[in-house]
């Protein structure tokens, strides 16, 4: 046992710390330590601080690869210890929870306070076994988007530990608050490296009584473009958009009142040229069709955002023999908040992307050495870097990793 | 830290001239009056200077020359700020945007606006009303307040309950730093690179920087728009009805409560008809027209249930905005019936409504000032109006004690210090209530990275000593500061 171990069992107790010889944390294997509580944790930071070791932050696993990879890493801290629900007042559509409840529990117990069926509307990928706060720190989001938004907008107020162990909140548990500045948003999509978050407080909704899907087979760029073009102005709330491509498959949610949600089904149908509202049977494998993402497993992914009038050029891109093969997007397109993943080689592809006056960041595979796809505005670099400088002086917190 | 200007060097003064132009320096004290407050006009201070460019490469020089000679600046749109956020330094300049008031794109396929900070928030939606397209964010100001200020403040406004607040409706901007540099931030498309700097700026009151031009989202015109006005005999009654239509899954574009008070002060003043009760609200519902029908019919029923006397539905849009009118007006009304009321800005959980309400009552008579209630119900944003007359001996001070009082309540049923209005100067004192010393200094370590040289709106959002008076829980120093690392402002 190497004695930063020893001094984390002195911490934690023996059960709260894994040693590096029992290896889950990282390459080369480091300890794994699993505060119980949010002023555990902070001591542990404050001892790696001190020691200038650095840190690791880990929820539930599902998004590590997200992002830079980190530098280096001498200490893995685990969030999942933290993981109470700590209020829930369904009259206030608002909940208040630690970092490490999973996304999964959250929606288990917010889903069933009697008389009141209520969804934290974040559907991220892997999203059951995602943490609050990893899902938060990833600003990870999904097809839902569409309607409510990402973590950004849902997130009312948070509790997090400096790297010198220092705990702060900031918001509060309110739907509307501007006390302060909203240190949330920015600690939203850090990827653990401006601080640890433990505790966050979310807006709720209610679930919506029905949904009715309307699937399209056979949409190519144009018709794509077309559509969705129209849809944005149509008379129905899209609660989900999303396109798989190459299989050129469309596929939208209406959530709702039931009447409603039948007469806007309806109005989707009549826009999307062979398009048909599904049958409740299938409402479950349409919802699996985009649980599916055929990146899964190893190799880089691009994040790409491209202005909602630029889809069907980004398609055309992305089409099976096309400029750029293999490519296989997926996408929130909906809302016109058009975000497409795709697995792919990215080197010749940012550029054709900036074109379309969209972005490409690395989603998942940058590691150290990748060169950013997109430079970042130097100034925003600059005042990013003097946030990094102010919160984390030392580079404890996953040194080298950070959203790009 | 210790300024050093008690009034401008002659050679800032020129580099201002030649940045802007002399006729946009303005230095006659008359002129400078007319910036001495904000829409909080309890709090006053004579800039130096005033200087009004009109790019953002003036912008830029104008701060550089801050940046040079150290001297404080307040950005300052339309001054409409209800918090003092625009308050002047007297040792500083007033750099005002008025003149930058251009709408520079419109892409409304891509649902995007670029503006310049002195547009009117209304502007923005007049110039794509014509397309089908709003902008949400709609403060009671609208008319006059500027997108800047609505930036600065994340201002809300009536309809926030459904579709939320500036930071919800801005995607990019440009700032200019307080050294002077041009940063963009944030980006027309879905998420951007980088950490979300965007995301503190936009309601940082002005501290972070300057910002030169706003990207926002616009919105469709939604098919239909339903609104009702509904009697009840109490708050009690009405806020038990808006929770009910909270809880039911109903999100309404609005919800808004006037108590007995506001009515009899609208009445009074504008004739609104409204009917003669304890509690009025005012809810509307928009969307497309089959969602709009179906849940309208459950507010009115919501409302029949909790004990509403009468349900007016508005049939056209005249009447529409009948219904609003005395809600639009309730604050100038207020002013025919009182002669001085400040308006507080306090925010309660949804649950928390009756309680808090039921306690302000309690001290209105605990403090003998009469309390008018008119306020976002949905979101539970209260605004409190505290009518008092200034020339009564002892009553701005009493005022201000009830006006704290309703804050704490708030605070202590768990909400915050402000919904919209902001920090600023006004509650900068308070802000320990809501907030820990550690809380404050992560505050204090933001706002130095983006201002080290501490010249952007010193004294708003974040209490120093100096503003607050040494009170213990006002200020520890952090390790960083102790090492060296950091500096408070």
């Amino acid at each position: 046992m190497t004695s930063l171990e020893a001094d984390l069992e002195a911490l934690l107790g023996r059960e709260s710390v894994t040693p590096a010889a029992e290896g889950t944390g990282g390459t080369p294997p480091t300890p794994t330590a699993r505060p119980r509580s949010a002023e555990a944790l902070a001591e542990v930071l404050a001892l790696a601080n001190s020691r200038r070791l650095a840190v690791l932050v880990r929820g539930g696993g599902t998004k590590s690869g997200w992002g830079r990879a980190p530098g280096r890493c001498d200490l893995v801290i685990e969030t999942t210890a933290l993981n109470r629900l700590l209020e829930h007042e369904p009259g206030d559509l608002t909940c208040v929870a630690e970092a490490g409840l999973t996304l999964g529990e959250l929606q288990r117990l917010v889903g069933g306070a009697p008389g009141h069926h209520q969804r934290l509307m974040l559907d991220p990928p892997q999203g059951g076994g995602a943490t609050l706060g990893g899902v938060v720190a990833t600003a990870a989001s999904g097809p839902l988007r569409a309607r409510y938004g990402t973590p950004r907008d849902l997130l009312l107020g948070a509790r997090f530990a400096l790297a010198d162990g220092t705990l702060a909140r900031t918001g509060g548990k309110v739907v509307k608050n501007v006390a302060g500045y909203d240190l949330g948003k920015l600690l939203t999509g850090s990827q653990g490296t401006l601080a640890v978050i433990v505790e966050v407080a979310l807006r709720l909704h209610p679930v919506p009584p029905a949904s009715r899907w309307v699937v399209a087979e056979g949409v190519g760029p144009p018709t794509a473009q077309v559509t969705l073009t129209a849809l944005r102005r149509a008379p129905a709330v899209l609660s989900m958009a999303e396109l798989l491509w190459p299989e050129g498959t469309l596929l939208a949610r209406l959530d709702g009142a039931p009447s409603a949600c039948e007469q806007q089904a309806e109005i989707v149908r009549a826009l999307v040229p062979g398009g048909r509202v599904a049958g409740e049977s299938e409402a479950e494998e349409l919802a699996r069709m985009i649980e599916r993402r055929p990146w899964e497993g190893e190799g880089p992914v691009l994040g790409i955002s491209v202005p909602l009038t630029r889809i069907g050029e980004l398609m055309a891109l992305a089409a099976v023999g096309g400029p750029v093969a293999q490519l296989s997007l997926r996408g929130t397109v909906g809302a016109g908040e058009a975000r497409l993943w795709a697995g792919a080689d990215p080197a010749q592809f940012a550029a054709q992307v900036a074109d379309l006056g969209g972005y490409v960041s690395w989603h998942r595979g940058g590691g150290q050495d990748a060169p950013p796809l997109q430079p970042l505005d130097p100034v925003a670099a600059r005042l990013a870097g003097s946030v990094k400088q102010a919160l984390d002086p030392h580079s404890t917190l996953a040194p080298g990793r950070g959203p790009a | 830290m210790d300024r050093i200007p008690a009034q401008l060097d002659q050679e800032s003064l020129d580099a201002l001239r030649r940045a802007v132009g002399s006729r946009w320096v303005l230095t006659d004290p008359d002129q400078l009056r007319t910036y001495e407050c904000d829409g909080l006009t309890g709090w006053r201070a004579v800039p130096l200077a005033v200087v009004l460019p009109s790019s953002t490469e003036e912008v830029v020089q104008v701060v550089r020359i801050c940046h040079r000679a150290q001297i404080p600046f307040v950005a300052r749109g339309s001054g409409t700020g209800l918090s003092g956020g625009a308050l002047p330094v007297e040792d500083g300049i007033v750099i005002g945007l008025s003149r930058m008031r251009q709408v520079l794109r419109i892409d409304l396929d891509n649902e995007r606006v670029v503006v310049q900070p002195g547009v009117p928030n209304l502007e923005v939606s007049r110039v794509v009303a014509p397309f089908g397209y709003l902008y949400a964010p709609d403060p009671s100001s609208q008319r006059v307040c500027s997108i800047g200020g609505n930036v600065a403040e994340n201002s809300g406004g009536a309809h926030c309950l459904k579709y939320g607040f500036t930071s919800n409706h801005v995607v990019a901007l440009t700032l200019v730093t307080t050294e002077g540099e041009v940063a963009h931030l944030g980006s027309a498309v879905p998420d951007s690179l980088g950490y979300d700097l965007l995301g503190v700026v936009v309601g940082s009151e002005g501290t972070l920087g300057i910002v030169t031009e706003v990207t926002l989202r616009v919105l469709p015109v939604p098919q239909r728009v339903q609104t009702l006005l509904a009697a009840f005999p109490s708050t009690d009654a009405a806020g038990e009805a808006v929770a009910e239509i909270i809880a039911a899954g109903v999100l309404p574009a609005a919800i808004e409560m006037m108590d007995r008070a506001t009515i009899e002060a609208v009445e009074f003043a504008m004739h609104a008809g409204y009917p003669d009760c304890g509690a009025a609200l005012l809810v509307e519902l928009d969307g497309p027209q089959s969602e709009c029908e179906a849940l309208f019919g459950q507010v009115v029923e919501i409302c029949r249930r909790c004990g509403a006397s009468e349900v007016r539905v508005a049939e056209d849009e005249a009447e529409r905005a009948l219904l609003w009118k005395g809600r639009r007006g309730a604050f100038s009304a207020m002013g025919r019936v009182s002669p001085d009321y400040y308006v507080q800005d306090g925010v309660v959980p949804r649950s928390q409504l009756a309680r808090v309400l039921a306690g302000i009552r309690e001290l209105e008579g605990r403090h003998s000032l009469k309390v008018a209630n008119v306020f976002h119900a949905g979101d539970g944003n209260l605004h409190p109006l505290i009518l008092y007359d200034r020339r009564s001996p002892d009553g701005p001070e009493r005022a201000k004690r009830l006006a704290e009082d309703i804050l704490s309540l708030c605070l202590e049923a768990g909400g915050s210090l402000t919904g919209e209005h902001g920090v600023g100067r006004d509650k900068v004192c308070q802000m320990p209530k809501l907030f820990s010393p550690n809380d404050q200094m992560v505050m204090h370590l933001l706002r130095r990275a983006f201002d080290p040289g501490g010249t952007a709106n010193p004294g708003k959002v974040l209490p120093t000593p100096r503003l607050c008076g040494e009170h213990p829980g006002i200020y520890r120093p952090h390790p960083l500061e102790l090492s060296g690392a950091a500096q408070r402002l």
